[in-house]
């Protein structure tokens, strides 16, 4: 029983930390397709929202399947992981603002784009390819 | 286990390395913010893979640390971005 239960665990850890690796890739080679900064800002969530969260689990399971339970270490990784997720979105958002704020340039193709007109100017359309 | 974890590595590696790429031919100054930013995330998952290699708890320590304090890096990055206009 404690041998299934052994084995079980490193296929979990396993996965999680080969599948975080995979997403902080995904990220890294998602920043050449990007067509600008703040389409690449959208793309580093998911290294620091889902791959890098993947691999403090995996981690932690796996000083859990070594060294045995310890709460000080749940409690770390579960701090951690939030703490993730909050600076992620929160530092995503400071991130883009600072971008436009600096004038780098946006996608021509985004439609519709409020930032760039009046209130009031009347409706945009939504740009072909995405309708 | 090890096969795993020197796995993992090699695909942070990658990361790192397709990212540091990436700053260098990047186009704006607010691209290679991003890409450093992720570069930086890219070290936090070394680190914690090199806790699991040495076994040594202190690792995750240093993930928590540097996860929480992660957003100075990065509202530095936005402040220098605008010329410190908020």
């Amino acid at each position: 029983m404690m041998a299934v239960l052994d084995v079980a665990m490193t296929v979990v850890i396993a996965v999680l930390l080969l599948g975080g690796g995979f997403w902080m890739l995904t990220s890294a080679l998602s920043m050449f397709h990007a067509r600008d900064s703040l389409s690449r800002v959208n793309v580093l969530s998911p290294a620091t929202g889902l791959g890098l969260p993947m691999i403090v689990v995996g981690a932690f399971l796996q000083h859990t399947r070594t060294d045995g339970f310890a709460a000080d270490m749940l409690g770390k990784t579960i701090i951690t992981v939030i703490a993730l997720i909050i600076v992620s979105s929160v530092a995503s958002n400071v991130l883009s603002r600072a971008a436009y704020l600096s004038g780098s340039p946006v996608d021509p193709r985004t439609a519709p784009q409020d930032l760039e007109r009046a209130p009031g100017e009347g409706e945009q359309t939504p740009h072909s390819d995405d309708r | 286990m090890s096969v795993v974890l020197w796995l993992t590595a090699v695909l942070l590696a990658a990361t790192i390395l397709v990212g540091l790429f990436r700053v260098a031919t990047a186009p704006d100054p607010a691209s290679r913010a991003v890409v450093g930013d992720l570069v930086f995330f890219s070290g936090i998952g070394l680190i914690v893979i090199l806790g699991l290699f040495k076994e040594s708890a202190a690792a995750v320590d240093a993930a928590l640390i540097a996860s929480v304090l992660g957003i100075l890096a990065t509202v530095a990055l936005a402040r220098i971005l605008t010329r410190g206009r908020r």
